[in-house]
C-alpha cells in the first residue's frame, strides 16, 4: 500500500515537473497548447464531479463556463482589479448560476436532467448573446486589459509564459481540491448516489441537498476555468456558452475515462491535440474528429484510461 | 501499482506531445492568411485564396521579393473572433510566418486588434470594415486596404442623398458591422439632407440567421422611403432568395444593399438578384479601364472561371502591398516592414492606393452602382457604375479616433 503510494506520489510530481518545465521542453506555441489543456481539462474534471462521481450528465456546464469567462472579461473592462480577485469574483459567479439552475435541475435525474440543464444552459446562452449593451452581443468582450495578479505583484500575465505558470498553479490547486473532495465522505456519498440513490436516500441522505452542493462545486470550477479562459483567448464571445461549449468536456471526460480522477484532463489533452492535428490537414476537422471519436467511444466503453489499465495488468 | 504506471504513460505521452519540435526551412517569404473557409461564409475566403494564389504565383515565377520565394497558408477564422486570435497565434509561434492577412468580419477584426502587437508582426486587413481597427483600436502592426465602413456608408450617403427617400430604415447583421453601417449612414446622410429621417424600427437578424421572413414582413410593414441593407455573403443570399417571395423588391421604397456587388454574391444568385437595385463594393471588377486591373480581371478570370471579387482583389493586391513594403524595407523584419507600409503606395487593381501614416488606412475609391441584367456576362453587372474618389468619402484622420503616437509607445 505505502509502495504504490509513494510510487504514484513520485509520478505525480514527475508530471507536475515536466509541467513546470514545459516552456524550455516545448515549442513555444506548444505554451498556447498546454495552456488550453490544462483551462480545458480542469472544466471537464469539474464537469466529471457531476457526471463520473455523482451520475448526473449536464449538458449545460458551458453556462457556467460562460459566466466565468463575462464575469472576469467584464470586470477586466470596467473596473480592473487585481487578477486573482477577477477570478474569484468570476468563480463565485458562476457558482450562484449554478446555485440557482442546480436548485430546479436536481429536481430530476437521467435525460430530464440533462435536458433541463441543457435547457438552462441555453437561456444563459441566450442572455449573453442578446444583451448587446452589457455583453457586446456576438462581437464578445474584447480588448480588456490583463492586470498583476495581485496589488504589488508586478508580473505581466500577458506574456504567454507567465499566464501559463498561473494556469497550471491554478489548475494544479484546483485539481488537488477537486481530488480531495472525491476522496472525502463528501465524495463517497456522491458516488453512492452514482450507484443507488434510493437506497442512499433509505438510509438518511438527503439526496437534493448533496446532488445540489455538487452541482454548485463543480459550477465553481466551471466558472474558474471560463475566467482563465477568456483572458488566455482575449475575448468572451457568446460561443463559450453555447451548448457546443457544454459539449466538450462530455466528450473529453467519455474519450479519458470518467472513471478515472484524471481521465478528463487526459480527454482535454487528446481532444485538443487531435484538434490541433488534424487542423493542419484540413478544414473539416469536426468530421474527422467525429470519426475518430465514435470510434473510441464503442471500442474504448471506459475511455483511454481505462484502456491503458488494461494494459497495465489492472482491473479487469 | 498500475495507477502509478498509468500516470507515468501519461507523461510519456505529454513527452511525445512536446516532440514535433519545428525544424522550419527558413527560406521562403511566409505569409498567413485568416479567411473564413467553412459555412456559409465559405465563398469569401475562396475568393481571398485565389487572390492570394495568383499574386503569389505571379512574384514566385518573376524572381520572388528580394529574391526569396513566397509562401503562404490559410487558417480559417470560422468568422470567430476567438477562432481567430487561436489561428494568429499557431501562424505566428508554430509556423513562423513573416507576415499575416485576412479577415472578413468587423467582430473578428475588433477582437483580434488588442492581440496583434504581441504577435509583432505587421497584419494587413483586407476584408473587414470595422472603423474601430484603424479608429479607437488602431496600433502601429495593424493596417487595412480595403474600404471601411466610414467610406463605404459616406458613399452611401452620397447615393442617397439623391434618392427621393426621407424616412430611412435598415436590414443588417447583428453584429458590430450592421449596428455600425446604420449609424455612420445615419451621421453622413445627416449632414448631406438634413431633413431625413431614420425610423426607430430597424431589423438586425443575428449575423448566420437562416429565416429572414419575419424581418422582411416587418419592414414591408413599416413602410418606409427607404431601406438600407447591410447584410453580406450567405446571409444576403439568403436574404434576397426570401425577400424576392415575399415581394420586398417590388415595394414603393428605395434600396441600397452596401455589399451587394460583391461577385460571391452575384455569383450565388445568378438571376434572383433583382435588376435596378443599388448595390456597393469594395472593388468591381469593371470598375477600373487601367492596363494593371485588365490584366488582373483576365489572369483571374482565366485561371479561376469567374470574376474577381473585391475579397480575391483585396488578397491580391494586399500581397503585392507586403511586396512593396518589404522591398522598400529591404528585409523582411517586421519592426522595418512596418515602417515602411505606412505612407506606402502601392499599385493595385483597384488603383494606385497611399496607406495613410495617421491611421494605417489604405486611401481606396468605392464602388456603387445599379444591377442590371447583362448578356455580356453571367452575373448582374452594374450600370449606371459611380466610383467614389477615396478623398471625397474618406474621414480626416482627426475623426478617426485612432492615435499612433500614443498607441506607439506601448
Amino acid at each position: 500500500m505505502t509502495g504504490r503510494g509513494a510510487a504514484r506520489r513520485v509520478t505525480l510530481l514527475a508530471l507536475l515537473a515536466v509541467l513546470a518545465a514545459w516552456p524550455w521542453l516545448a515549442p513555444y506555441f506548444a505554451i498556447f497548447l498546454m495552456t488550453e489543456i490544462l483551462i480545458l481539462g480542469l472544466f471537464a474534471a469539474s464537469f466529471n464531479l457531476l457526471f463520473g462521481y455523482t451520475g448526473l450528465l449536464s449538458f449545460g456546464h458551458a453556462a457556467y463556463f460562460g459566466t466565468g469567462a463575462y464575469v472576469a472579461a467584464l470586470l477586466l473592462r470596467d473596473m480592473a482589479p487585481p487578477f486573482l480577485a477577477v477570478l474569484a469574483a468570476a468563480a463565485v459567479g458562476a457558482a450562484v448560476v449554478a446555485l440557482v439552475i442546480g436548485w430546479f435541475s436536481v429536481r430530476l435525474t437521467e435525460v430530464y436532467f440533462a435536458m433541463l440543464t441543457l435547457a438552462f444552459g441555453m437561456m444563459v446562452y441566450a442572455l449573453v448573446h442578446q444583451w448587446r449593451g452589457l455583453t457586446g452581443g456576438s462581437d464578445g468582450v474584447a480588448g480588456f486589459p490583463l492586470t498583476a495578479p495581485l496589488p504589488g505583484v508586478a508580473v505581466n500575465i500577458a506574456d504567454p509564459v507567465n499566464y501559463y505558470y498561473l494556469t497550471l498553479i491554478l489548475v494544479a490547486v484546483s485539481a488537488y481540491v477537486l481530488h480531495r473532495i472525491t476522496v472525502s465522505p463528501f465524495g463517497l456519498i456522491l458516488r453512492s448516489l452514482r450507484e443507488n440513490s434510493e437506497r442512499a436516500s433509505f438510509a438518511g441522505v438527503p439526496v437534493r441537498r448533496y446532488r445540489l452542493a455538487a452541482f454548485v462545486v463543480s459550477g465553481l470550477f466551471s466558472g474558474l476555468a471560463g475566467a482563465l479562459f477568456a483572458p488566455f483567448n482575449r475575448i468572451a464571445v457568446p460561443e463559450m456558452a453555447h451548448w457546443t461549449q457544454s459539449a466538450e468536456p462530455v466528450l473529453m471526460t467519455i474519450l479519458g475515462g470518467s472513471q478515472y480522477f484524471f481521465g478528463p484532463f487526459l480527454g482535454a489533452g487528446v481532444f485538443l491535440l487531435l484538434r490541433q492535428w488534424i487542423t493542419s490537414y484540413t478544414q473539416e476537422w469536426m468530421f474527422f474528429l467525429g470519426v475518430i471519436l465514435a470510434f473510441l467511444v464503442v471500442f474504448l466503453p471506459r475511455g483511454l484510461l481505462g484502456l491503458f489499465d488494461r494494459w497495465l495488468g489492472g482491473r479487469s | 501499482m498500475q495507477r502509478a504506471r498509468l500516470l507515468f504513460a501519461m507523461l510519456a505521452a505529454l513527452l511525445l506531445a512536446a516532440a514535433p519540435a519545428a525544424a522550419q526551412e527558413k527560406q521562403p517569404i511566409r505569409i498567413g492568411a485568416i479567411y473564413i473557409l467553412s459555412g456559409a461564409f465559405a465563398t469569401y475566403g475562396e475568393f481571398a485564396r485565389n487572390g492570394i494564389q495568383l499574386a503569389v504565383d505571379e512574384i514566385n515565377e518573376s524572381g520572388g521579393i528580394l529574391g526569396r520565394p513566397v509562401a503562404f497558408m490559410m487558417e480559417d477564422s470560422q468568422g470567430k473572433a476567438n477562432v481567430a486570435i487561436q489561428a494568429a497565434r499557431k501562424l505566428v509561434f508554430q509556423e513562423n510566418v513573416d507576415l499575416l492577412m485576412g479577415l472578413d468580419s468587423s467582430g473578428v477584426a475588433n477582437g483580434i486588434a488588442p492581440v496583434v502587437p504581441e504577435l509583432q508582426r505587421p497584419f494587413l486587413i483586407t476584408h473587414a470594415a470595422s472603423p474601430d481597427v484603424t479608429g479607437k483600436l488602431c496600433n502601429k502592426w495593424l493596417f487595412r486596404n480595403s474600404v471601411n465602413v466610414n467610406q463605404n456608408m459616406k458613399a452611401a450617403a452620397l447615393v442617397a442623398k439623391e434618392l427621393d427617400a426621407r424616412r430611412w430604415t435598415t436590414i443588417g447583421p447583428d453584429y458590430a458591422f450592421g449596428h455600425q453601417s446604420w449609424e455612420f449612414f445615419q451621421k453622413y446622410l445627416k449632414a448631406e439632407k438634413p431633413d431625413v429621417e431614420f425610423m426607430a424600427e430597424t431589423a438586425f437578424p443575428k449575423f448566420g440567421a437562416e429565416d429572414f421572413t419575419p424581418f422582411i414582413n416587418a419592414v414591408i410593414a413599416a413602410k418606409p422611403d427607404g431601406v438600407l441593407i447591410s447584410e453580406w455573403g450567405g446571409d444576403l443570399v439568403n436574404f434576397v432568395r426570401q425577400a424576392n417571395n415575399l415581394g420586398f423588391f417590388d415595394q414603393d421604397f428605395e434600396l441600397l444593399m452596401t455589399l451587394g456587388a460583391a461577385t460571391e454574391v452575384l455569383y450565388a444568385l445568378g438571376d434572383q438578384m433583382p435588376e435596378g437595385k443599388w448595390v456597393g463594393t469594395r472593388y468591381w471588377f469593371l470598375g477600373k479601364d487601367t492596363p494593371r486591373n485588365k490584366a488582373f480581371v483576365e489572369a483571374y478570370h482565366k485561371r479561376f472561371g469567374n470574376y474577381p471579387s473585391y475579397n480575391a482583389q483585396n488578397a491580391y493586391a494586399g500581397v503585392y502591398t507586403f511586396k512593396a513594403a518589404i522591398e522598400k524595407a529591404d528585409t523582411v523584419e517586421p519592426e522595418r516592414v512596418i515602417e515602411a507600409m505606412s505612407g506606402l503606395e502601392v499599385e493595385a487593381p483597384i488603383g494606385t492606393y497611399t496607406i495613410r501614416r495617421e491611421d494605417h488606412q489604405a486611401l481606396v475609391d468605392g464602388f456603387w452602382g445599379v444591377t442590371k441584367a447583362s448578356g455580356d456576362y453571367p452575373i448582374r453587372i452594374l450600370e449606371p457604375m459611380r466610383v467614389f474618389a477615396a478623398a471625397d468619402i474618406t474621414p480626416p484622420p482627426e475623426e478617426t479616433g485612432c492615435n499612433l503616437q500614443q498607441t506607439a509607445e506601448q
